[in-house]
């Protein structure tokens, strides 16, 4: 289940994508789970059709999900199609807003690599596959 | 042969268009391309020149300079098979008092082939309204609903809407949001929204237009407006040592910091009001309704 929120400083079809990733990531959308229809998420979010034809389109370039003619939307099975660059540019992207909004939280750097590595275990927990590529 | 008559006309086309009250000026020189299709929606201050733009469109003003046309025709003479295509629901949900709904249908009808009596009593429905009562006794929300009904159902490529949720409470709004998706969907429909309300911006809108005191402020996809602002917060300098720094809208003091809305900036003003003697500077995207609020709040704008 999707929420979104007006007001906020991430257009909707952001949320959206934003949402969903994090979702297929933790294992609450295995692969081949099927998502709402375009028209179906629109309805329930009270969103135009467009915003949710855009968030999929996102979805869809990353290999995340796949439409199928007239069955539906699923969650595909994981892949890698981003090139090592686009991946190195997302991790540094990553890594940089991660330092920014912890760094005046005051916890030492071996406390901060202590969390990681934790938040990391739980993640590889809900995914046995998660250290094997392909 | 103009160029229009070749390809598809934009929905709505103005050049130079302007209107005046007396001696107010209404709208100042708008000129605006508004394409086929999907949901723009126009945002400014009360009088910025949103519903007399639309008065304008439909005919019922007469603009006192400029060119304005409608599907390709110029609105000071509109064809009736364009008028027949074009809907407008006002704020006011004006309608005959003494009738119902049921009458109102019938005389509706009668002059629009196109009616579609099943999308009416659908929309009718939401409002949970009965088609024997009179309009003086229906609710705001429920003639809300009612004009809204009366002008869907007779198919319209172009719809436009004068704020149409003021003064509704939260259900009515939330009944009207979900007819306005609904009739969005025709891809071939162009609706025209006004509105304050920045939740329906957010979900409905495809293209934002900006108007202020008449004037064209912004045209483009919501999210490109968007993007076009950043929000700071410096430490350690007093406001009166930004006031060169270019493309800022909004200054205010919080707390010793300063809270800063720019437009247009690149990231290389961290390294700016670090040199004007800031200490620290942090970086942060806007919210929509908060670039929008910036824009329409400068003192000069």
């Amino acid at each position: 289940m999707i929420e979104i929120v007006t007001g906020d400083s991430r257009p909707i079809f952001r949320q959206i994508v934003d949402g969903l990733r994090r979702q297929i990531a933790g294992g609450e959308l295995p692969p081949g789970s099927r998502l709402p229809s375009v028209r179906g998420l629109a309805q329930q979010l009270r969103i135009s059709l467009n915003t949710v034809a855009k968030a999929y389109a996102v979805l869809t370039n990353e290999g995340l999900i796949e439409s199928r003619d007239r069955v539906g939307v699923f969650v595909c099975e994981p892949r890698q199609i981003l090139s090592l660059e686009e991946r190195q540019r997302r991790l540094e992207e990553a890594v940089s807003q991660f330092v920014n909004s912890t760094y005046s939280l005051g916890f030492d750097d071996d406390e901060l690599i202590r969390q990681v590595e934790a938040g990391l275990e739980q993640y590889a927990a809900g995914h046995p596959n998660s250290g094997d590529p392909e | 042969m103009t160029p229009s008559d070749l390809s598809v006309p934009n929905a709505v086309e103005t050049a130079a268009l302007s209107h005046w009250y007396g001696d107010q000026p209404a709208l100042q020189d708008l000129t605006l391309g508004i394409s086929q299709g999907g949901v723009h929606a126009i945002v400014g201050r009360n009088g910025s020149g949103k519903t007399t733009l639309l008065r304008i469109l439909t005919g019922f003003v007469q603009p006192s300079r400029g060119r304005c046309q409608l599907l390709g025709e110029d609105c000071r003479k509109l064809p009736a098979a364009v008028r027949g295509r074009v809907a407008l629901v006002s704020d006011e949900h004006a309608l005959p008092p003494w009738l119902s709904a049921e009458q109102l249908v019938g005389l509706q009808r009668a002059s629009y082939p196109t009616w579609d009596q099943t999308l009416f009593d659908q929309i009718v429905d939401l409002f949970s309204s009965s088609p024997t009562q009179r309009v003086d006794q229906l609710s705001r929300g429920e003639r809300a609903g009612l004009c809204l009904a009366l002008a869907l159902a007779t198919r319209p490529q172009i719809l436009l809407l004068d704020e149409p949720t003021l003064g509704l409470d939260v259900v009515a709004s939330r009944a009207i949001l979900e007819v306005l998706l609904l009739a969005s969907e025709p891809p071939d429909r162009t609706v025209i929204l006004c509105t304050h309300q920045m939740d329906e911006v957010e979900r409905l809108a495809d293209q934002l237009i900006i108007l202020n005191r008449g004037r064209l402020v912004a045209a483009s996809e919501p999210e490109a407006f968007r993007d076009r602002f950043s929000s700071w917060v410096a430490e350690g300098i007093p406001a009166s040592s930004v006031g060169s720094v270019e493309g800022l809208v909004r200054c205010r003091t919080i707390d010793d910091q300063l809270h800063l809305v720019t437009v247009d900036r690149d990231p290389n003003l961290v390294e700016e009001l670090r040199g004007l003697g800031a200490t620290r500077v942090t970086r942060s995207a806007l919210s929509l309704d908060r670039a929008i609020e910036a824009v329409l709040s400068q003192p000069g704008a």
